[in-house]
C-alpha cells in the first residue's frame, strides 16, 4: 500500500512508523501496552503544545491591540496602559492588560485579503490559497509534529465544535480536527450497556488472537494499522475523564464566566493539561459591518476576563512555557468606520497577539501610522508568522512536508521568523 | 495447454467465443520467447504474461487460493458483500470442478453486482462531491442501469460526456459536468486522470516539473474542449451545460513569468496530447456558427454553436480507436480486483513510470478494445485467472520454519500473492449485515417483495453511516487504508453496530444461542462460516470453546455478542485478502 501521508519515502511505512521516525523498525516495535506508560513519559517531559484562540468574523484590532484613540479613526474608546510599561492596548480589555508582560503584540500584519475564507486559510496555513496545493492547517500540522507517536488523546480538538477534516489534508485524518460540539466528549467512549469492563477485555483478547493467526505468512502494513487504531481508542476510552469537564471547580467557573466562552477556556486549560498538543477555542461574532462598538463593548468584555485568567493559570502551572498561545482571526477591520457605524474586512494593517512558548512576553513588533491605515514599520504576513510559531515551539519552519514528491512549505521560504519577539 | 474453451453459457453475448481467443498478443508473444494456441484463453494468457515478468515467479508465488479464500474474495469484489453463511455453506458443498467459473458468472449478472460497481464508479468519477444541479439518485440510477445491462465502457463514458441536463429523462449522467459546476480546470484535471491516466494538475500552471510527458500545452489541449461550455438556466429553468462558438484557451508557464522567458500567453487546438487532434469547421462569421444564437439580453435563451468542441470530445475520447483509454480503462479495472494497477498509481501512466507487465497490459487493452470494451467479459477473464486467485498466505503457517528458510519477499507489483484490500464503507457495512444476519432478517420479512432494490433500501441507512464516517471527505474520497480512533469507538460501542449483535428473529447471536451448550465446535463452525467464510480451525475452536465455558443465561448471551464482535472487527474481516 502506497503512504501518502509520508514523506515521499518508500511503500510499505506505515504512518505510525513515519511519524516515530523510525521507519526500519516496522513490524519490531510491540505496539499495545506500550501506549499508556509512553504517554504518562510524554506528558511529563517538555512536549509543546499550543491553544489558538480563534475571534471569527475578523475582531477589531482598534479595539483590542492597537488602540488609535482621539484620531478620526480611533473610535470611542481609550487606551489603556498594561504590566508592559509603555504599552497601551483598547481598554476594553482590562483584565488581559494585566497579563501582557507574558504576551507580545504583531502591529504590523498586511495580509491583503478581505475574504473571510481566503483570510481564515491563510492565518491557519501561512499561505495564501494556491490551485493544487492543500497546505495542512496549523492544528494539523502541530498535531502531527508536535504529539508523541503513541499520545491516545487526539492531537487537535476544537472546544467549541466545528473544525473540517480537510485541515489535515495530505497529513491524513488521524491529524484532522476533533470537534467537542456542545462541549460533549468524542462519540462512543462508553462501552456499550451490558458490556463489563472485563467482558470488554475478553472479546479484544479474542479479536487479537484471530488476528495473529491471521496474519501469518501475510501481509502486515495495513493489519499493523488496523490493530494499532484499536489500541488507541481502548487507551483513550482509558483517559476519557479528561472529557469529563464536570469536574471543574464552581470557583473557576466563577472566575471564568458562567458563559460558553469562559466554560471552553476552563475545557481548553484542562485538554492542555492533559496532554493534548493543540487545542482551538472559537469565540464569534466580531463580524462588525454595523455597531462596531456596541458588538465589540459585548462580545469583548466576555473574552477579555477568561482569557486572561487561561494565561495566569497557565503560568501559575509552569505550563505558558510549553504552551503557545495565539489569539487570531482572518483579518483586521477598517480603520475608517461606514455609515452603519461599523468597520469592515480588512487585511492590510492589523494585529495579533502571541504569547508563551518560546515568546519574549512584552515585546511588540510593527507598527501602523498615526490613524491605523497603514503599516509604517516590520510589515509582515502570514509567512512570517509561521516561521515564528514553529520556532516558538522548537520546530525547523524550513523543512517542508513532502507529498507525492513536491515540497510542502511550512512556512513561505521566502520571509524570515519575527525574531523580535521570539524569547 | 489446453484448447478446448470452456467458456460457460451464463454469459450472454456478441463476442463470448472471441473473447476466449488470443489473436493480437500472440505475436507478442512469440517475440517473448512463449508460446500459445490459437484458443488460448485470456485468463491463462495472463497468468502467462504475469509469470513471464518475474524470474522464478512459479517459486515465488502464493497457490491457488482455498474454496473458503475464493468464495469471500469473489463476493466481495463482484457482489460487494460477504457471502451468507448458507452461500458459503453451499459453495464449499458443490462438488463440480468448474464451481469457480459458475459462481463468478452468476455473480456477474446479479443485480447487486450492477449496485457494487455503481458505488465504485460513482466513487471514481464524482468523488463523493456534493449533490448540486442533478439529484444523486438519478446518477446513481444511470449508472447501475448501465452496468446491469453491461454496457459497453465507451458508451457509457459518452453517454456522460455528452449529457448537459437539457433532458429531463437524460439527466443522471450530466451530474459529471453540473456538479463540477462546468468547472473547466476540475474537469480537465479529472478526465485526465479518469480517461486517460494522466494526472495532468500541475501542468495547469507550468510543464510538469517531474514528468516529462506531462507538458502544458497537454493540459490546455484538453480543457480547450470545454473552454467554451458553461453552466446556465434555460428557460425551461433546467440548469444547462451549454456551449458557445468562440472562445480559446490562453495560458503561460508561470515559472517562464517568473524567469522573465515568457513570450506571452500561448494558446492550443483543442487535442489529446501529441497530435490527436480534431478538424473544426471554419466560419466565416460567428453568426453562422450557432443554430441558435445568444441573446444578450435574454440571458436564458440557450446558444447552440453548429459544432460542438464537447461533443467532438466525448466521441474521440470514448472510443476503442482511442488506445490510451482502453488502456487506462484496463488499467482501472485490474486496480479493482487486485487492489492496484499495472500501472502504479492509476493516473501516472507515463514513460518514466512504466507499467510493471509492459505485455500484459499491452495485451489487455487490444483485449478489452476488441472486445468493445465489455466490462463484464474483462472482469469474467481476470477473476478466473490464477494470479486473481492467488492466495493473500504464501506460507501456511509452521511450514516455513520447519523447512528452514522462509520463502523470499515479493513486492506488491509482481502479482504473486494477494494483496489485501481494505473494505470499502459499503462493503464494510454490508458484510456486516451479512455475517450477523440482519441482511437475511430483512430478506425474510420482504417475502414476496424480495428484491435486490427492496432490500438496498430498508438497510441503506447503514451504508450511508459507514460511508460518512470510513469513506473520506466530500471531493476527496479516502484512497488508502487509514484507520481512526473514531472510526474504531463506533464499531467497538456504537449502538449502530451493538444492536446488531442481538440475539432476534434468528440471527447469528440467537443462531448460536440455540445451539447445544455441549458442542462449542458446532457454535464455532456457524460462527466462523457467517463471519469470516471459513471452517474454524482447532485453535479457533478452542478460543470459541474458552469464552463460552460455564456461561449460562444472559452472561451466555453477553459472550456470544462478544464472539460476534471479535470476529466481525477482526483484520480478517476487515480486508479483502
Amino acid at each position: 500500500m502506497e503512504c501518502k501521508y509520508a514523506c515521499g519515502s518508500a511503500e510499505h511505512v506505515s504512518r505510525r512508523t513515519f511519524l516515530s521516525g523510525s521507519a526500519g523498525a516496522l513490524g519490531a516495535i510491540s505496539f499495545s501496552g506500550m501506549v499508556q506508560a509512553r504517554a504518562a513519559e510524554q506528558l511529563a517531559s517538555q512536549q509543546k503544545r499550543c491553544v489558538v484562540f480563534w475571534l471569527s468574523g475578523g475582531v477589531s484590532q482598534l479595539e483590542t491591540w492597537d488602540p488609535k484613540p482621539d484620531t478620526d479613526t480611533g473610535g470611542p474608546f481609550q487606551a489603556i496602559p498594561t504590566s508592559v510599561p509603555g504599552t497601551h492596548i483598547s481598554e476594553l480589555l482590562p483584565y488581559t492588560a494585566q497579563q501582557m508582560h507574558h504576551l507580545a503584540l504583531v502591529r504590523g500584519i498586511n495580509t491583503k485579503e478581505g475574504d473571510h475564507g481566503k483570510g481564515a486559510y491563510i492565518m491557519e496555513t501561512g499561505h495564501p490559497q494556491t490551485p493544487g496545493f492543500d497546505y495542512p492547517y496549523i492544528g494539523s500540522a502541530f498535531s502531527s509534529l508536535l504529539s508523541p507517536p503513541d499520545n491516545p488523546l487526539p492531537g487537535y480538538i476544537c472546544v467549541a465544535g466545528g473544525g473540517n477534516a480537510r485541515e489535515a489534508s495530505f497529513l491524513g485524518p488521524r491529524f484532522a480536527p476533533v470537534g467537542l460540539a456542545d462541549g460533549k466528549p468524542p462519540a462512543n467512549l462508553a462501552l456499550p450497556e451490558g458490556l463489563s469492563a472485563d467482558g470488554d477485555r475478553r472479546r479484544r483478547e479474542l479479536r487479537s488472537k484471530l488476528n495473529g493467526r491471521f496474519v501469518q505468512g501475510r501481509r502486515q502494513v495495513e493489519t499493523e494499522a488496523y490493530n494499532s487504531s484499536y489500541d488507541q481508542a481502548a487507551a483513550l476510552i482509558a483517559r476519557r475523564e479528561i472529557f469529563d469537564f464536570g469536574t471543574i471547580p464552581d470557583t473557576d467557573h466563577e472566575r471564568y464566566g458562567r458563559h460558553d466562552f469562559g466554560r471552553h477556556c476552563l475545557m481548553a486549560r484542562k485538554l492542555i493539561e492533559s496532554g493534548v498538543t493543540f487545542v482551538k477555542v472559537t469565540h464569534t461574532n466580531y463580524d462588525t459591518h454595523s455597531e462596531n462598538f456596541n458588538f465589540h463593548l459585548e462580545q469583548l468584555g466576555e473574552f477579555d476576563r477568561p482569557f486572561a485568567a487561561f494565561v495566569s493559570d497557565l503560568a501559575d502551572r509552569g505550563l505558558l512555557a510549553h504552551t503557545l498561545i495565539i489569539v487570531m482571526c482572518e483579518f483586521g477591520r477598517t480603520p475608517r468606520i461606514n455609515h452603519l457605524v461599523g468597520r469592515d474586512h480588512w487585511g492590510n494593517a492589523w494585529s495579533i497577539a502571541v504569547g508563551g512558548a518560546g515568546i519574549k512576553g512584552g515585546a511588540v513588533v510593527g507598527k501602523t501610522n498615526a490613524n491605523g491605515t497603514q503599516v509604517t514599520e516590520r510589515e509582515v504576513s502570514g509567512g512570517h508568522l509561521f516561521h515564528t510559531y514553529y520556532r516558538a515551539v522548537g520546530l525547523d519552519p524550513t523543512k517542508a512536508f513532502w507529498h507525492e514528491g513536491r515540497p510542502f512549505h511550512k512556512a513561505d521560504p521566502k520571509t524570515e521568523p519575527i525574531t523580535e519577539i521570539l524569547a | 495447454m489446453a484448447s478446448g474453451c470452456l467458456l460457460s453459457n451464463c454469459i450472454s453475448g456478441r463476442t463470448r467465443a472471441a473473447f476466449g481467443r488470443a489473436v493480437l498478443y500472440l505475436a507478442m508473444l512469440a517475440v517473448a520467447g512463449g508460446s500459445a494456441c490459437a484458443e488460448e484463453r485470456l485468463h491463462v494468457v495472463i497468468d502467462r504474461l504475469v509469470a513471464l515478468q518475474t524470474p522464478d515467479y512459479d517459486k515465488l508465488a502464493a497457490p491457488v487460493c482455498t474454496d473458503e479464500e475464493f468464495v469471500r474474495r469473489i463476493y466481495l469484489d463482484l457482489a460487494g458483500m460477504i457471502p451468507t453463511a448458507a452461500e458459503t455453506r453451499a459453495f464449499l458443498a458443490d462438488a463440480e470442478p468448474n464451481k469457480r467459473e459458475k459462481l463468478v458468472d452468476k455473480l456477474l449478472a446479479s443485480p447487486e453486482h450492477a449496485r457494487h460497481m455503481q458505488r465504485v464508479f460513482d466513487v471514481m468519477l464524482m468523488r463523493r462531491l456534493p449533490q448540486k444541479h442533478v439529484p444523486v439518485a438519478e446518477w446513481e440510477k444511470f449508472l447501475r442501469e448501465s452496468f446491469a445491462q453491461n454496457k459497453p465502457w465507451d458508451e457509457i463514458v459518452r453517454a456522460i460526456l455528452t449529457a448537459d441536463g437539457g433532458e429531463a429523462a437524460n439527466l443522471g449522467p450530466a451530474r459529471f459536468y453540473l456538479d463540477r459546476e462546468g468547472d473547466v480546470n476540475e474537469i480537465t484535471r479529472d478526465i485526465g486522470k479518469l480517461f486517460l491516466g494522466a494526472n495532468l494538475e500541475c501542468a495547469q500552471c507550468h510543464n510538469h516539473p517531474q514528468i516529462e510527458d506531462f507538458k502544458q500545452q497537454h493540459y490546455y489541449g484538453i480543457s480547450a474542449f470545454f473552454v467554451r461550455s458553461f453552466v446556465m438556466t434555460d428557460k425551461e429553468k433546467h440548469v444547462v451545460f451549454a456551449e458557445k462558438a468562440d472562445g480559446e484557451t490562453k495560458f503561460e508557464s508561470v515559472f517562464e513569468i517568473r524567469d522573465k522567458t515568457s513570450k506571452g500567453p500561448q494558446t492550443t487546438a483543442p487535442k489529446l496530447f501529441e497530435g490527436m487532434s480534431i478538424s473544426e469547421p471554419k466560419f466565416e462569421k460567428i453568426d453562422d456558427a450557432y443554430r441558435v444564437k445568444p441573446n444578450d439580453k435574454d440571458k436564458t435563451v440557450r446558444p447552440v454553436p453548429r459544432f460542438s468542441r464537447r461533443i467532438k470530445f466525448a466521441e474521440f475520447i470514448a472510443s476503442a480507436e482511442n488506445r490510451r483509454f482502453c488502456r487506462t480503462s484496463a488499467n482501472r479495472l485490474w486496480a479493482l480486483m487486485f487492489g492496484r494497477g499495472l500501472v502504479h498509481p492509476v493516473d501516472l501512466d507515463h514513460t518514466d513510470n512504466p507499467p510493471s507487465h509492459p505485455l500484459l497490459l499491452a495485451m489487455l487493452t487490444e483485449e478489452f478494445a476488441r472486445q468493445q470494451l465489455d466490462i463484464r467479459l474483462f472482469l469474467r477473464e481476470i477473476a478466473l485467472s490464477k494470479t486473481y486467485q492467488r492466495s493473500s498466505r504464501r506460507d501456511e503457517p509452521g511450514t516455513a520454519g520447519a523447512q528452514g528458510a522462509e520463502k523470499p519477499q515479493t513486492n506488491d507489483s509482481q502479482f504473486a500473492q494477494a494483496l489485501l484490500k481494505p473494505l470499502t464503507p459499503a462493503q464494510f457495512a454490508w458484510s456486516i449485515l451479512q455475517a450477523t444476519g440482519e441482511a437475511d432478517l430483512n430478506r425474510q420479512a420482504l417475502g414476496d417483495k424480495l428484491t435486490e432494490a427492496a432490500l438496498h433500501e430498508k438497510l441503506v441507512g447503514y451504508e450511508q453511516r459507514f460511508v460518512q464516517l470510513f469513506g473520506g471527505e466530500p471531493g476527496h474520497p479516502r484512497e488508502h487504508f487509514e484507520s481512526t480512533t473514531d472510526q474504531v469507538l463506533f464499531l467497538a460501542n456504537d449502538p449502530m453496530v451493538i444492536n446488531l449483535l442481538k440475539p432476534r428473529g434468528g440471527n447469528l447471536a440467537e443462531r448460536l444461542l440455540k445451539m447445544p451448550e455441549d458442542n462449542p465446535g458446532q457454535i464455532a463452525e456457524e460462527l466462523f462460516l457467517s463471519t469470516l467464510n471459513r471452517r474454524p480451525a482447532a485453535e479457533d475452536i478452542l478460543d470459541v470453546t474458552g469464552l463460552l465455558a460455564g456461561q449460562t443465561g444472559d452472561a451466555r448471551s453477553i459472550a456470544v455478542q462478544e464472539l460476534i464482535w471479535a470476529t466481525i472487527s477482526s483484520s480478517e474481516f476487515r480486508f479483502n485478502h
